[in-house]
């Protein structure tokens, strides 16, 4: 008897090294009817805590100062600064599947999305058409987002104090979405595709909680932070190639995505997996992503003290000179005697920024002779400097789908 | 520089109607229609790890159009 | 205290930081209460209402009177914690001041540590008169809270107490502690130099903050205790280095009281220092 319905569930357990944990569960369930109809709704829960880089520079060393007025600045050591943080979002999608035709595939979808500080509401279209006898599949789509960004506490000034009044209110973010691939099946054990897809964002684009050091020009140490300012438009696009080869036994998976957008981002990913079936009844599927990124125009890892602050500036490293490596491996299986097929699947990421990261400084060893100890020996000495920028994160993957 | 780009997809796309020139017979078939031979095998992982790119990279798309929102990137 | 205390502990073990903390806070408590002039019931007090009658003193009272005895002698009489008094007579609010010379003579009558009878843990002090251990207590404080703080954990580690501070060691792997020098032109804002500090003390005395126009001069808000007037021509800030935060305290104290003479006083007695004119 064909299926009628199919579920799929998922438990992703995540966890970066002293910084953020999140346990999400997410759940599908697909009702397919006649004719190839199919009405799917997704649940997605997701429970972030931890921390979270501010921007703020690391500056190496512990520094505190002392002064006359009782006014101090103590920033601590090598680690990042973070700041803590706990959110919940849940989300909710529905999606119809339609066929029109033989050779016509139309799928709609709607989102809704909610967490403390952000809501998502979006919908989207996409059609496939089979040609020339099923050998070529051409896919075009699109979809619109709008977004509300609502930070606790209000939002900050861009480029202003972090110390400054935050505004109240919400604040409309609105993303366009299109894309169009085109898949081709090569021979017999070998399929391509290309997809191109380009996005337009307007609104309120910059993160709400990120901040930027102010390095003294001397001392070449953090004095202090403004929030960060992104532009109200970006414009993003990426060209994503994919071949799925059938090797004697394995399947080799290789995808190639080039990534660029207005505001200077662009990207390389390449993401390699091989699916080896282990026996009637399991598989293993190691996999390798590798990821670099060169940064947005107005990136930066500190500014200067004194001099006037540029249009627009971010620290987060999420729009820095980024590299990413992931390994990890699935392995799925069946239950004997049961319907339905579990997969585990464990995964290590690497995260660096290239580049500058603790701050290089003019150093007096105690013995200095006042303000001009401190010219004279400007110089090269980082004083064991800072680690880069980097984060180790392990993930656990468990899954779970049944068609019934 | 934009140009650049999008030649760059043209040509990919060439790539891929000229070399095609190999006939798949409906016989031929076999391999192609296990459940595996997708672009996204496990779409389950996918979604998940689209998210979890998304929110630690500044990239986004390659897959999905009207991918879900949220406060990440 | 009147300023953010920190105490900055070089160690992954967040219990034995947590104790750390936990021991040098009670112990700043205990020093605020004993010895704050503005509680009601503590030592301090009763010596300021004592209306001229002996008080017998504890050994920690005691030790830092002794403490003061000597630097109001090897001062020539600039360090005085009986000079409080004179903050009614003065408003360092940045204003104009036209300050009145009798009342300035009236509040020297009750100014003045040798009209102070100060033996064998007794001390009397004349009817009107004052005492006033602020100049101290900030450094004392520090140098108890990381005694305390020594107790609790072997890790090394730095204590603030709104800019005088005190490091126990070098950090781990041998690095030393980064102390930025305030600048006292735009104070908490920029620096004007680093220094490293694997151990010892540093202290900053200054004069930027607060002051008062007189005659069109700007005049610094210390005040010498002999004339009744603020210390001319002194340093924005002096920062001192010493063994314990007491003595760096003190000696950039002393220092600024000097004027002019800051450095050469400084570099008579022999320790690091830096001046910010």
């Amino acid at each position: 008897m064909t299926p009628r319905w199919q579920l799929e569930t998922t438990g992703l357990i995540y966890g970066e090294e002293s910084r953020a944990t999140v346990v999400e569960p997410v759940g599908r369930l697909t009702r397919l009817f006649e004719n190839g109809r199919a009405l799917s709704l997704g649940l997605t829960l997701d429970a972030i805590t931890g921390a979270s880089p501010t921007g703020a520079l690391p500056t190496g060393q512990v520094v505190t100062t002392t002064s006359a007025s009782g006014h101090t600045t103590t920033s601590s050591a090598d680690a990042t600064p973070t700041h803590p943080f706990q959110d919940f979002r849940g989300a909710v999608d529905l999606g119809w599947e339609e066929p029109l035709g033989t050779l016509v595939n139309a799928t709609t979808s709607a989102h809704y999305s909610q967490e403390k500080d952000y809501a998502s509401l979006g919908g989207g279209l996409k059609t496939s058409v089979d040609l020339l006898n099923r050998r070529f599949t051409l896919t075009v789509g699109g979809g619109v987002n709008r977004d509300r960004v609502f930070p606790v506490g209000g939002t900050a000034q861009g480029l202003a104090s972090d110390t400054a009044a935050r505004i109240p209110g919400d604040n409309p973010k609105q993303v366009v979405t299109g894309l169009v691939g085109l898949s081709h099946v090569m021979s017999r054990r070998w399929l391509m595709g290309v997809t191109a897809s380009q996005a337009r964002e307007t609104g309120y684009l910059t993160d709400p909680y990120k901040v930027i050091s102010l390095v003294d020009p001397v001392t070449q140490l953090p004095v202090a932070q403004v929030t960060e300012k992104r532009p109200s438009e970006r414009k993003r696009a990426d060209v994503l190639g994919s071949s799925v080869y059938h090797l004697e036994h394995d399947i080799l998976y290789v995808n190639y995505r080039y990534y660029w957008d207005d505001w200077g981002v662009r990207s390389h990913t390449v993401d390699v997996k091989v699916r080896h079936d282990l026996s009637e009844t399991s598989w293993l599927q190691p996999h390798v992503r590798l990821y670099g990124q060169s940064p947005a125009q107005f990136y930066v890892f500190g500014l200067t003290h004194g001099p006037p602050l540029p249009e627009f500036a971010s620290a987060d490293e999420r729009l820095g000179p980024l590299r990413t490596a992931t390994v990890g491996a699935t392995y799925g299986f069946h239950v004997p005697g049961s319907p339905g097929e579990f997969t585990v699947r464990g995964e290590y990421i690497l995260q660096w920024l290239v580049g500058q990261s603790a701050p290089q400084a003019a150093n007096t060893t105690v013995g200095g002779n006042g303000l001009r100890g401190a010219a004279q020996a400007a110089g090269d000495d980082q004083g064991g400097g800072g680690r880069p920028f980097g984060t180790n994160i392990g993930s656990l993957l468990i899954g779970y789908t049944v068609a019934f | 520089m934009n140009t650049r780009r999008w030649l760059l997809a043209a040509l990919l796309l060439a790539g891929l109607g000229i070399s095609g020139c190999a006939t798949v017979h409906p016989w031929d078939r076999d391999l192609l229609a296990k459940k595996s031979m997708r672009f996204v095998p496990l779409p389950h992982e996918t979604a998940v790890d689209d998210h979890i790119y998304f929110s630690k990279e500044g990239s986004t798309g390659g897959m999905d159009a009207a991918g879900g929102g949220c406060g990440c990137n | 205290m009147a300023s953010p205390c920190e105490v900055l502990v070089d160690t992954d073990d967040d219990a034995a930081a947590g104790a750390a903390l936990v021991a040098a806070r009670e112990e700043a408590l205990r020093i605020e209460r004993k010895f704050s002039r503005y509680r009601a019931d503590n030592i301090v007090h009763a010596i300021n209402h004592s209306e001229g009658r002996p008080v017998e003193v504890d050994e920690e009272t005691a030790g830092l009177l002794d403490y003061a005895a000597t630097c109001h002698d090897i001062s020539d009489g600039r360090f005085d914690i009986t000079s409080g008094v004179l903050r009614r007579v003065w408003t360092f609010d940045g204003g104009e001041q036209r300050p009145d010379a009798t009342a300035i003579a009236r509040a020297l009558e009750l100014v003045g540590w040798s009209r102070v009878t100060w033996r064998e843990r007794v001390l009397t002090l004349p009817a009107g008169m004052e005492i006033d251990l602020g100049g101290i207590g900030k450094e004392y404080a520090v140098d108890r809270a990381a005694a305390e703080v020594a107790k609790a954990t072997d890790a090394a580690f730095l204590a603030n107490f709104g800019g005088d501070l005190l490091a126990s060691g070098s950090r781990r792997g041998g690095r030393p502690w980064l102390v930025g020098v305030d600048d006292p032109a735009r104070t908490g804002a920029a620096q004007v130099m680093r220094i490293e500090l694997t151990r010892g003390a540093l202290a900053t005395s200054g004069d930027a903050r607060r002051y008062v126009i007189v005659d069109g001069h700007r005049l610094g808000h210390i005040l010498d205790p002999r004339t009744g007037w603020p210390v001319a021509v002194a340093p924005r800030s002096v920062t001192v280095m010493a063994a314990t935060c007491t003595e760096a305290g003190t000696l950039a104290t002393l220092a600024i009281l000097r004027g002019a003479d800051a450095a050469p006083f400084l570099e008579a007695h022999g320790v690091q220092h830096w001046v910010v004119a």
